[in-house]
């Protein structure tokens, strides 16, 4: 029945009907790649259906990149078979023949854009590339400049374009000969959340709306839920492959949050008993294996035994816990050591700074004409962990950069471990670590050398060099690797190691900028794990920039950055209560009707009704009420509408676009 | 093979070229500035040696002895000093480069029949000057004792003093210098250096146009595409020779007006022929950008090559007919040989295709196999 609704709806609309027949579009089979000695990835099958939405998803280092370009006929591969639209991809000529179905848009923002042509030029590069008729190219370069907002742009230089511009650019480019599958590498990689939404939006239209099928790959776990199949890929292997729920499901266990009065005992408690606890601000979120809810939350209880707990409740098990559950219970979590900064007092300074660990007064910096950072200002108390969120571009970096001493500013003070950022650029150094973007750590040097390098710049005498170097070998895990040589070292050992080399001559605030971005979430629960001992044991204060925007949960304190000006400040739970109370809660419903759900629901007045997946998502103030409205409208029953917890993303994602304009202007604009 | 996709992608290519300045800067400046420092660089005539005189004897034989010297262009006189020790810092802070010293009694030995000894010192520390000082030293010498030898025949015997120039030199060698008359070296050099520089700037400029498209990413917008790779790579030679050859011309009029060498031969052949050069070279870049995958991988391999094709290969610095066996068969393969042929003979021995017609051919079967072995190599589904 759901077929033919379908496609009567598509015959009104003049389109061709999408065919959700099992037709396979992509079959990989016992795919495997090696780059010379190092094998990328290996045994992988997989198969994607006309019309869908498939996922590839995994840390930096899986493999995902490796497959697309396979899929894409643009790489040679040594193991198992490739067929895409019946075609086997095994030599060049192959491969050439499904190319005028395909679009393939390959990794990095941007990246295969031409930054000294304009978005037109740049659109019809691509278009005439594919001997598209010109007045096929002016029509379909119309509608898709509108549907992505950017026709204003069109004169515009590819370089001066935004992050989310060129992105959106790049998905144009890739639309504009009207392929039938899409092969989008990292489409979302360094996007600000709210284009990030917009991408999803315009891609789940193209999806359901021309039968077009993507095979897409994020890093971001968190994106699961807009897929309608996924992989979840680690190390070359696909751990787990079904719908984003199933995947979830697999691992089998709930997740429980907890809060507690005494929140690092609760967790030392915790570890003894699960295997997978870590803080989330005030709270804890652990799971707990191979039980259901109810049963989950008793069980934490009892582990709590004498200590306080003030909340606790069983929440839906998301992706990302559920791939650290699956790599556990496969046994494929590396044999780390246990990184714990132990007995071994960090020793610092106990200068006291006053409860302010850093302040920021009106900061401006300006490069040119261009303002990166916008008069701001925040207050980080000592100990507190502080979150500074924005997409590429925002300005985090250069507010970093600002306070750290690395670069003056064009206006405004600021204090950091209490040295005034404007008399004593200099003393701040000594009193604060920092740890780039980029990767500072020497990589033909070993993880000794590297330290006590770094001991070294920082005058630190050699006895005290060499128990700093002990201490930090305990904190990051690293005395059974200490001769080894950083380049050799995993990425997630390796970033431990960058942040011990900051935190070698004691200092009292910590400065890192994007150290987790393309570890996997083990990794980065492991480094957060460490973050959090050195803010709660140690009173270091620690200022992290990230993308990740799960990991903004994390924060006691959170900033969101938006074209260089601050646009919150709060922590995470309030900022989500604050938007609650604006904008309410997000129903999630199913229905088999998806594009006549949505023409209803905005007809009837809903906030923002889009596609999430195989699911619609609808703003609603007053849940409880508007579950019996939908339902109604739509024929549902009661139980297949959802009443979905606001995510650090949802946050995020309104107070940017109430900045920009209202949010019903801009779902017209989308829906339309 | 469909030509506006070909065409699409060399328009593409232009707008990037013209666009992008360090590209630009790459694209025109660089060969004018190397043709115009190798200009310089390259030229070894030394001229206007710095140089004192010490006159121990002061007398007019003496006097005119000296005069030799100061009137001639290789030398610029700095003026006589009192003592060989006055002339040491001179020679020390290098503001001097030769000094000669007539010793006392010049004139009363000289006029008594006696051997004079004439001592000159001269900067030994670079001794490819040190040679050429001594050899204009040694020539001026010869030439005022071969006058004095013959005056003073005649005056002792009465014959006339051309008669006794003739008896003392029965044998004497008249050097012409054909196609270079004045002996310039910026002559020769600068036609040779339009070789050079076209061998270095066509194929950098074409492998990082290429490579770059890998480095960045954009290439995968080729390879996922309809356009074949003969498509691609025409769209991409086309503008990149264009390039090559404008900079040619420009190296050609800086060769002509600049330095002044003759362009005494056939024109229209010689901008043929560098056509076929510029194409083979840009192809050579882009065999480079199939094998290796950064710019700056591209920008080493493509100067170390040239180097070496041009130093060794080329018959700029050793001529290929003193090379034997690999050497000699390298040297044949490689176009830089045949080109730098057909530029020396059409700057300055008046030629064109009948001359170099052995060597037309040769460029043209060069550039047809390296183009082939270009489109043989690059693919459009890679292994990484």
């Amino acid at each position: 029945m759901g077929e033919t609704a379908l496609v009567s709806e598509f015959r009104l609309a003049g389109k061709q009907p999408p065919h959700f027949t099992n037709q396979s579009i992509i079959k990989v089979e016992a795919f495997g790649k090696s780059y010379r000695k190092t094998v990328a990835v290996s045994d992988v099958n997989l198969e994607v259906r006309r019309g869908q939405l498939y996922g590839l998803l995994g840390p930096d280092g899986a493999g995902k990149s490796s497959l697309m370009k396979a899929v894409a006929g643009v790489m040679s591969f040594e193991a198992g078979n490739v067929g895409v639209f019946d075609v086997r991809l095994d030599s060049e000529a192959a491969s050439e023949t499904i190319k005028d179905r395909i679009g393939f848009m390959p990794q990095g923002l941007g990246l295969n854009l031409y930054p000294e042509l304009s978005v037109e030029e740049n659109i019809d590069f691509f278009a005439r590339l594919r001997l598209v008729p010109e007045h096929e190219l002016f029509e379909r370069k119309q509608q898709l400049l509108a549907m992505t907002r950017l026709a204003p742009f069109r004169n515009r230089l590819m370089k001066k374009l935004s992050g989310g511009m060129k992105q959106k650019l790049g998905l144009i480019c890739t639309l504009i000969h009207e392929p039938e599958l899409l092969i989008l590498d990292e489409p979302t990689t360094g996007v600000d959340p709210v284009s990030r939404r917009d991408f999803w939006i315009i891609l789940s239209n193209l999806v359901r709306e021309r039968g077009i099928t993507a095979l897409v790959t994020t890093a971001y776990m968190d994106e699961a839920s807009r897929f309608h199949r996924i992989s979840l890929m680690y190390e070359g292997k696909v751990l787990a492959e079904g719908e984003p729920e199933r995947v979830c499901e697999m691992a089998e266990g709930s997740v429980v949050m907890l809060k507690s009065a005494s929140q690092t005992q609760a967790i030392e408690v915790l570890r003894q008993v699960f295997p997978q606890v870590q803080p989330e601000g005030n709270w804890i979120r652990l799971f707990v294996d191979g039980a259901k809810a109810e049963e989950a939350v008793l069980q934490t209880r009892d582990a709590m035994g004498e200590l306080t707990v003030n909340r606790v409740h069983a929440e839906e098990t998301e992706l990302e816990d559920a791939f650290t559950a699956l790599l556990r219970h496969k046994g494929l979590t590396s044999l780390d050591e246990e990184t714990t900064l132990g007995s071994v007092n960090m020793e610092t300074n106990t200068e006291s700074l006053n409860g302010i660990g850093i302040e920021a007064l009106e900061l401006t910096k300006n490069f040119g004409e261009f303002t990166a950072v916008d008069r701001v200002s925040f207050k980080v108390a000592e100990g507190e962990i502080f979150g500074l969120l924005g997409a590429n571009g925002a300005g985090k970096t250069t507010v970093i950069k600002v306070l750290t001493g690395i670069m003056p500013a064009s206006r405004g003070s600021g204090n950091v471990a209490g040295a005034n950022l404007t008399h004593l650029g200099r003393a701040i150094k000594q009193r604060i670590g920092y740890m780039s973007q980029q990767f500072s750590l020497y990589t033909d040097l070993t993880v000794v050398e590297n330290i006590l390098l770094y001991a070294g710049i920082y005058g630190l005498r050699p006895v005290e060099a060499r128990a700093r170097c002990d201490w930090i070998c305990t904190m990051a895990g690293l005395h059974s690797h200490i001769n080894e040589r950083t380049s050799r070292l995993p990425v997630g050992m390796r970033q431990r190691l960058a942040l011990g080399c900051a935190l070698v001559h004691r200092p009292r605030v910590l400065f890192l900028d994007e150290p987790t971005s393309g570890i996997d979430p083990i990794g980065r629960q492991r480094f957060w794990k460490i973050l959090f001992q050195l803010s709660r044991e140690e009173g270091v204060t620690v200022l992290v920039t990230t993308h990740y925007m799960s990991e903004a949960e994390h924060c006691d304190h959170l900033v969101l950055m938006h074209a260089g000006r601050l646009v919150a400040d709060a922590s995470p739970e309030v900022l989500k209560q604050e938007v609650e109370t604006e904008v309410g809660r997000i129903l999630e419903l199913d229905s088999p009707h998806a594009k006549h759900a949505l023409e209803h629901l905005a007809a009837n007045g809903f906030n923002n009704p889009v596609m999430f997946g195989k699911h619609i998502h609808v703003w609603s103030k007053y849940p409880e009420s508007d579950v019996v409205r939908i339902s109604d409208l739509l024929g549902l029953e009661h139980a297949a509408i959802r009443v979905r917890d606001l995510s650090m993303d949802d946050v995020f994602v309104h107070r940017i676009r109430s900045l920009e304009r209202p949010v019903s202007t801009v779902t017209e604009e989308l829906m339309s | 093979m469909k030509l506006r996709r070909a065409l699409v992608v060399a328009q593409k290519e232009v707008s990037e070229i013209v666009r992008d300045r360090i590209y630009c800067a790459l694209a025109f400046l660089l060969p004018v500035v190397l043709m115009l420092v190798f200009g310089y660089g390259l030229t070894q005539e030394v001229q206007n040696i710095p140089l004192v005189i010490v006159d121990n004897d002061r007398s007019a034989q003496s006097r005119d002895y000296a005069n030799r010297f100061i009137e001639s262009r290789y030398f610029e006189f700095k003026g006589y000093v009192s003592s060989v020790r006055a002339a040491e810092p001179l020679l020390l802070d290098g503001d001097v480069r030769a000094v000669i010293v007539l010793p006392a009694l010049f004139q009363e030995r000289l006029v008594s029949g006696l051997p004079v000894d004439i001592q000159t010192f001269v900067d030994g520390t670079f001794t490819y000057r040190l040679r050429t000082i001594d050899g204009y030293l040694q020539a001026i010498n010869q030439a005022v004792s071969g006058e004095l030898q013959s005056q003073y025949l005649a005056r002792t015997t009465g014959v006339s003093n051309e008669r006794a120039q003739q008896a003392l030199q029965p044998l004497r060698v008249e050097t012409r210098y054909l196609y270079n008359q004045e002996l310039r070296e910026i002559w020769s050099i600068a036609p040779a250096l339009i070789m050079f520089v076209l061998t270095l700037t066509a194929p950098l400029l074409m492998a990082l146009s290429v490579v770059r498209e890998k480095e960045t990413g954009t290439i995968y917008n080729i390879y996922a595409s309809t356009i074949t790779r003969a498509e691609y790579l025409a769209g991409k030679l086309l503008p990149n020779v264009i390039v090559s050859f404008i900079n040619g011309i420009l190296l050609v009029l800086i060769a002509v007006w600049y330095f002044g060498a003759p362009l005494k031969g056939d024109v229209l052949f010689f901008l043929v022929a560098m056509f076929v050069y510029v194409v083979w070279a840009t192809s050579l870049g882009l065999l480079i950008s199939v094998i290796v995958r950064t710019q700056m991988a591209a920008t080493m391999v493509t100067v170390v090559l040239v180097m070496v094709f041009v130093m060794q290969f080329s018959g700029m610095m050793i001529p290929v007919s003193s090379m034997t066996g690999a050497n000699n068969a390298i040297a044949h393969s490689i176009a830089a040989m045949y080109f730098n042929d057909v530029v020396t003979h059409t700057f300055l021995k008046s030629g064109g295709l009948e001359a170099s017609w052995r060597e037309f051919v040769a460029l043209i079967l060069l550039m047809t196999s390296f183009v082939s072995f270009g489109f043989l190599l690059f693919h459009k589904r890679s292994k990484s």
